[in-house]
């Protein structure tokens, strides 16, 4: 038998449908909406409760900045805001 | 100077009685109508101050004629109140989270606050609040006891349609409207706020009526039949009622006549009131009309496909627009149509006089009217229109004209128009086309253009707008023209091109042996109107000839080079300098959806008006060519040797011996029945295989024997028409016949026919069709030849409708998508970010090629033909000279630049000038600010539904797992279901068990979830024992791997002993078991022995060089966490698990691969940046949000595109009650008030400085 269930087994960051997530600090974040001209609800969202902003331990109002792997452009940029459930 | 106002905003909510008073003309008391003269009586619904219809009569309160008269509304005052049934449901809420005897709200002033500052935090920042609503609601709903006033409250139940009913210690009793209405009086304003409701627009006591508007007559205008009798309309018949009970109950009141006679009135009376409302309202009987039809009341006239938002609001009626059947003419151009001269002579184009075109305008009014190149109307500068047909001397009007008039001539050859063909699937629907006037009664079109319209000739209808303003006239020849949408943005090729029998004619004319002889060459020059040098003849003697290739390379710009091969064969063509040197043409060549044509490169490298001459030229060059020479398609085409027959018949006899085999094989059992399978499926499975095989080895028989210049050859194999299927069928064999993909096997008692034995499968006795269509069907075979077409008639038919469904809700949930100025896709209502670059690279698809920008080797191969070679630059210098561009050329360009480079050994000179050039054009590619891409998106998904397969579940792999496919499951993606109807997981493993087949399996089996009652065969009550005896399956045991162990560990908080001697599993029963011994027993068999929930079936497959687990069922928590299996590459279709493991990324990029899976599936090509923007759309929110009216469309901010979609009804209501702003940006509302929508063209704004305007020289002060 393989390795035994240790306690998380698995790191859903490693999997291979979850891109890069990283948490920007303040002074991006403030950098990317003026330079998007936008308010933070205007980013798209990712919900507090979101299996990887629980394991980055991110807050209500943080930015998360996610590096896709895309099929046209090789890499893609994307933001989201962490966001409460309504 | 007329004033006019433009709309910023509407606010709703509802009329407070004094509101609906003041703005009455006139109570209206009198139920009856007419008095015996006719006349309409004052007071009743038809009070002429209500306003006037009838021409010649002018409105009583504003003098107007009919035209004129808004009309103007009048009330009822209702003897009793009566609560409105589309509020009854807030009402009730209200009453149960309110105090029955302070109105206060059931929370404590400490919660009160703390709520009201969440609120006003939420408002503040413009985040949804609902839930938090929902959550005050139900906690002040909770509440047993006033914390303000210590009132014990009671309970409240609403009894459908809009009946309060409290439950008083003495019984339940009915509030009546009154009390109702008394109680919410008492809401503070402050209170409101904390339930979601507007005071200053929506006061809750005006939730129950006590004055009822009475619309004006002109909403409810009646109709003089025939007979001279009068119908009048469902509103005015209700109106009546009302006014009836009304009176009777008033009468009633005042002669003070028994309270139940006065309920049962007022019950009549809340019937009526409700019924006017919504006649469809739950828990009130429809009130019908005497010939039993259902009235049409308020709320049926704005709800569904039928009511005003979708029928007069969204979509709307116009003038200078034509319609009439449409015919081929492939000597107009492309862009061309033609069209009717008596059609020419209704549409009229306003055009200005000038000093320019004066002369001409004169020459237009001369004739008038009625005389072809003519005018309708003129236009003074005063604004007043002259309809010259009135006008008895034109010759003085026209001489009257000067520069500010408006002349309304006829359409004109030349004149721009919009052509279009429903149903409008994407936007090369509608298309600008050039006008052609022509004579007889048709639209005439070149057939190139079939494919974008998906127009055919046999009776097909086409609409014709003619375009009036300057921006409108603008916009539809730079934007609309067909040239202009050549390329599909669907899918990054050509789809306006050549096809059908001119697709035959190229080929015909370009293949090797075609030679032309002096006249026969100057025919053709003549139809293309050829104008240089005769090229010299390939072949001199006896007499000069000319190739077809010689012909056809004329066409084509003199430095041209490219290189392909060809449909018909798939051997190269080649084409160097604009000659044609190798290789046939045909849909590869010039056809649509075929990416890297020449027609493709063409367009993409000598812009769309090149492509435009080209194809013009080709198709006129085809047609004459094919006239010419003649093609004809006759049965001898079909007539193939006797041998050929007898191969047939030699495979339809080892077939039928074959079939004896497979079924013997069955009846005796020695087939391995795969997983998953019945034995019966396991045999039709056999059959239809061995039947598929009959008909291709029958096909390839009989093809040897077509010569390859037999028309029906040359048409399918050069895409013109038909496929080589299509031919087999014709000469070899038709073929099985299937219903829902299945051997025909319905009819009688077991048999199709009475003509077959009973259970008789044998494949003449389900369906399979041994002749041919030459040889001709049999009654039997014609039979069941339909049974297959109507099947195939009706799957067309529903697909049609489902697919149709999707493409509506696509384009409500994308249509406000659009790209900023800065490369961001934002919705155009609330201007959120639903991408950050289109499509990721930001390149839009109809300006590629396929999806691609820049192919590396074609760019270096071009930049190095025409720079001098030099030492290859070093690699540094290539990535530093990259990376320059880093910041504008997406990476994955940049990687394949570098890696091209590297490998031709450019120069740096060429270097610099490759990256120069690519960086051109990426920019020239990339989609541009203001494209609406949510609605190319939805076009793009939606318009090829019709084209998916209903009804398939395909097997995977070896008869294995079936899963859902086509149009039923890309309808689950986008409606985002909690669970697939198939779901399936794919688990590779780690290499210690993708290596190891036997390891593999064992792990499968861990892995397949088994309960006990899978395996066990009897149960039995063992009395004397007092035990529940299992019987267990041996070999089932077996065969999942189950061991004593699991099962005693499984049953260990029982009383529980397993002999594995007898394979008996033995459960003691306690008396209360025994009470209960049914449940008991089920809830045993449901107790997991082995495996992973939800995991149905677990089997091992060898894909590449490893071994994977692929399952039914899906639980993506608990796999990953199994030893053994590689999780980082775990994959399943279950979006919503995903998304609740994974998160939000994973569940993006699975609905972009799953969706993608199905269209790649069913041979369909679609740009992967449309589904990158639905999977972004769909995951916005932080969830998966179904595109449909309770996801993507629910968030939508404005009132009205949520009311134009579906539910109107419920919506505006909720929208008054809260007292909504709609401020009108988004796309539906613009089109609902008849406003330019803001993306596109539209989106281009003039911004000014009002500060800087203020102090201006002519001192005017700006308006705000």
């Amino acid at each position: 038998m393989g390795k035994k269930a240790s306690a998380p087994a698995f790191d859903i960051l490693e999997h291979s449908l979850v891109p890069k997530h990283e948490l920007l600090s303040e002074s991006e974040a403030e950098e990317l909406l003026k330079r998007l001209n936008i308010t933070k609800q205007q980013l798209p969202y990712i919900l507090v409760s979101d299996p990887v902003v629980k394991r980055l331990g991110a807050k209500v109002g943080d930015i998360i900045r996610i590096t896709r792997h895309s099929e046209t452009a090789g890499t893609a940029v994307y933001y989201r805001v962490v966001w409460r459930e309504t | 100077m007329s004033a006019y106002a433009s709309v910023t905003s509407i606010t709703f909510g509802i009329l407070s009685p004094d509101l609906i008073r003041k703005m009455s003309v006139a109570e209206i008391i009198s139920p009856d109508t007419y008095d015996e003269d006719g006349l309409p009586i004052p007071t009743s619904v038809m009070d002429p101050r209500l306003g006037t219809l009838e021409p010649g009569q002018r409105c009583k309160t504003c003098g107007n004629t009919y035209l004129s008269c808004p009309g103007h509304f009048g009330h009822i005052e209702l003897p009793t109140p009566v609560i409105h049934v589309g509020f009854a449901k807030t009402v009730y809420e209200l009453l149960k989270s309110t105090c029955r005897s302070c109105g206060r709200i059931l929370l404590s002033e400490d919660l009160i606050k703390q709520y009201s500052e969440e609120i006003r935090e939420l408002k503040e920042a413009g985040k949804p609040y609902r839930y938090l609503i929902y959550r005050i609601k139900q906690r002040a709903m909770n509440e047993q006891i006033c914390p303000h006033c210590g009132e014990k409250q009671l309970k409240i139940e609403l009894e459908k349609p809009a009946t309060i009913v409290e439950m008083a210690e003495s019984g339940p009793a009915r509030l009546s409207a009154g009390t109702v209405r008394s109680r919410l009086e008492r809401i503070p304003d402050s209170d409101l706020i904390l339930l979601d409701i507007n005071p200053a627009t929506s006061r809750p006591e005006w939730m129950v009526l006590t004055v009822l508007p009475v619309p004006p007559v002109y909403v409810r205008p009646s109709i003089t039949l025939e007979s001279g009798f009068r119908s009048e309309d469902d509103l005015t018949h209700k109106l009546v009622d009302i006014l009836r009970v009304a009176q009777r109950l008033r009468e009633n009141m005042r002669s003070g006549s028994p309270s139940p006679v006065i309920a049962e009135l007022s019950d009549l009376l809340h019937y009526h009131v409700t019924t006017y409302i919504n006649n469809e309202a739950v828990g009130a009987a429809p009130a019908i009309h005497r010939s039993g039809r259902a009235l049409k009341t308020l709320a049926q006239r704005l709800k569904g496909k039928e009511g005003r938002f979708r029928l007069n609001l969204s979509g709307k009626r116009v003038d200078f627009s034509a319609r009439t059947v449409i015919s081929p003419d492939p000597s107009l151009g492309i862009n061309e149509v033609g069209v009717p001269l008596d059609v020419a002579m209704q549409l009229t184009v306003a055009e200005h006089v000038t000093a320019w075109n004066i002369e001409k305008l004169r020459e237009l009014v001369r004739n008038g009217p009625d005389k072809y190149p003519g005018a309708k109307y003129i236009v003074r500068p005063d604004g007043k229109r002259v309809r010259l047909k009135f006008v008895s001397n034109l010759d003085e009007l026209a001489s009257m004209l000067e520069p500010g008039y408006v002349v309304e001539r006829h359409l004109q050859s030349g004149d721009i128009i919009l052509f279009n063909r429903q149903p409008s699937l994407h936007r090369m629907s509608i298309m600008a086309h050039l006008v052609r006037v022509l004579p007889y009664k048709t639209f005439r079109l070149n057939p190139a253009v079939c494919t974008p319209y998906n127009a055919d000739f046999d009776g097909d209808e086409m609409n014709l707008h003619v375009p009036q303003s300057e921006e409108a006239l603008t916009e539809a020849r730079e934007l609309l023209m067909v040239e202009k949408n050549i390329i599909s943005p669907r899918y990054g090729a050509p789809i306006i091109g050549v096809i059908r029998d001119f697709l035959s004619a190229l080929y015909l004319l370009t293949k090797d042996d075609t030679y032309l002889d002096k006249n026969e060459l100057a025919v053709l020059l003549g139809a293309i109107k050829y104008r240089g040098a005769v090229p010299p003849p390939a072949v001199e003697k006896p007499k000069p000839m000319w190739t077809g290739k010689q012909v056809f390379s004329l066409l084509l710009p003199k430095d041209f080079n490219h290189s392909f091969r060809s449909s018909f064969d798939n051997k190269p063509v080649v084409i160097r300098n604009g000659q044609l040197l190798e290789g046939v043409i045909d849909k590869a060549a010039v056809g649509i959806e075929r990416a890297n044509s020449i027609l493709h490169r063409i367009v993409r490298d000598y812009g769309p008006q090149k492509a435009r001459e080209l194809l013009d030229k080709i198709v006129r060059l085809a047609i004459t060519f094919i006239d010419m020479r003649g093609m004809t398609f006759s049965l001898e085409d079909l007539y193939v040797p006797d041998e050929a027959y007898q191969e047939i018949q030699q495979i339809f006899r080892r077939a039928d011996a074959e079939y004896l085999k497979i079924r013997e094989r069955h009846e005796k059992g020695e087939v391995e029945i795969p997983p998953g399978m019945t034995p019966e499926q396991a045999f039709e499975n056999d059959m239809l295989r061995l039947l598929s095989e009959v008909r291709d080895s029958a096909g390839k028989a009989v093809r040897e024997y077509i010569s390859k210049d037999n028309t029906a050859y040359i048409m399918a194999k050069v895409g013109a028409r038909g496929t080589m299927l299509n031919i087999d069928q014709m000469v070899a064999v038709v073929g099985q016949q299937s219903v829902r993909r299945e051997r025909i096997s319905r009819g009688f008692n077991r048999r199709v026919l009475t003509f077959f034995k009973r259970d008789d499968n044998s494949p003449r006795a389900r369906g399979f069709v041994y002749n041919s269509f030459i040889s001709g069907l049999d009654p039997i075979e014609f039979f069941f030849h339909m049974v297959g077409g109507r099947d195939g008639l009706v799957d067309t038919a529903v697909r049609t409708q489902q697919s149709g469904y999707m493409q509506r809700r696509l384009i409500n949930a994308l249509e406000s998508l659009y790209i900023d100025y800065d490369g961001t896709v934002r919705t155009a209502d609330e201007g959120k970010i639903i991408q950050f670059k289109y499509g990721e690279d930001g390149v839009d698809p109809a300006k590629s090629d396929h999806g691609k920008v820049i192919t590396p080797s074609t760019l270096i191969t071009a930049v190095l033909a025409s720079t001098p070679q030099g030492t290859p630059a070093s690699k540094d210098y290539v990535s530093s000279k990259l990376g320059e561009k880093a910041d504008i050329l997406p990476p994955s360009i940049i990687g394949e630049l570098e890696k091209a480079l590297l490998e031709a050994k450019a120069s740096k000179e060429a270097v610099d000038r490759v990256v120069e050039e690519a960086v051109e054009i990426y920019i020239s590619s990339r989609a541009e600010p203001g494209d609406a891409v949510g609605v190319i998106t939805a076009q793009s998904i939606g318009e090829p539904g019709t084209q998916l397969t209903l009804r398939t579940f395909h097997f995977a792999g070896v008869g294995e797992q079936s899963v859902l496919k086509g149009l039923p499951r890309l309808i689950e993606i986008v409606d985002a279901r909690r669970t697939p109807s198939t779901p399936i997981m794919r688990i590779p493993l780690t290499p210690e068990y993708a290596q190891n087949p036997v390891k593999a399996r064992r792990l499968a089996k861990q892995i397949q979830f088994t309960k006990l009652g899978d395996v066990r065969t009897e149960v039995t009550v063992n009395y004397k024992r007092n035990r529940l005896e299992f019987k267990l399956d041996e070999q089932v045991l077996s065969e999942r791997g189950i061991t004593k162990k699991d099962i005693e560990t499984a049953f260990k908080s029982y009383e529980a002993v397993y002999d594995p001697e007898k394979a008996v599993l033995s459960v003691k029963l306690t008396d209360e078991m025994f009470a209960n011994l049914g449940k008991v027993r089920e809830r045993l068999e449901e107790t997991r022995l082995k495996g992973v929930r939800k995991i149905r079936r677990a089997t091992v497959f060898k894909e590449g060089d490893e071994y994977v687990i692929r399952t039914e069922g899906s639980n993506l928590r608990e796999i990953l966490e199994f030893p053994g299996v590689d999780w980082r590459r775990v994959e399943t279709n279950d979006i919503y698990e995903i998304a609740e493991v994974l998160g939000i990324e994973a569940a993006r990029n699975a609905i972009v691969s799953e969706s993608k899976e199905v269209l790649k599936d069913q041979g369909l090509d679609v740009d992967i940046r449309h589904l990158l923007l639905l999977a972004d759309m769909m995951t916005v929110s932080g969830t998966v949000r179904q595109i449909g009216r309770h996801g993507v469309v629910k968030l939508k901010s404005s009132v009205l595109a949520r009311a134009a979609y579906e539910i109107s009804v419920q919506t505006l209501m909720e929208a008054a009650a809260r007292g909504e702003v709609d401020s009108l940006k988004g796309n539906v509302e613009r089109i609902l008030i008849g406003r330019e929508i803001a993306v596109g063209t539209g989106m281009v704004t003039l911004l000014m400085s009002h500060g800087k305007l203020a102090g201006g020289a002519d001192g005017h002060k700006a308006e705000p």
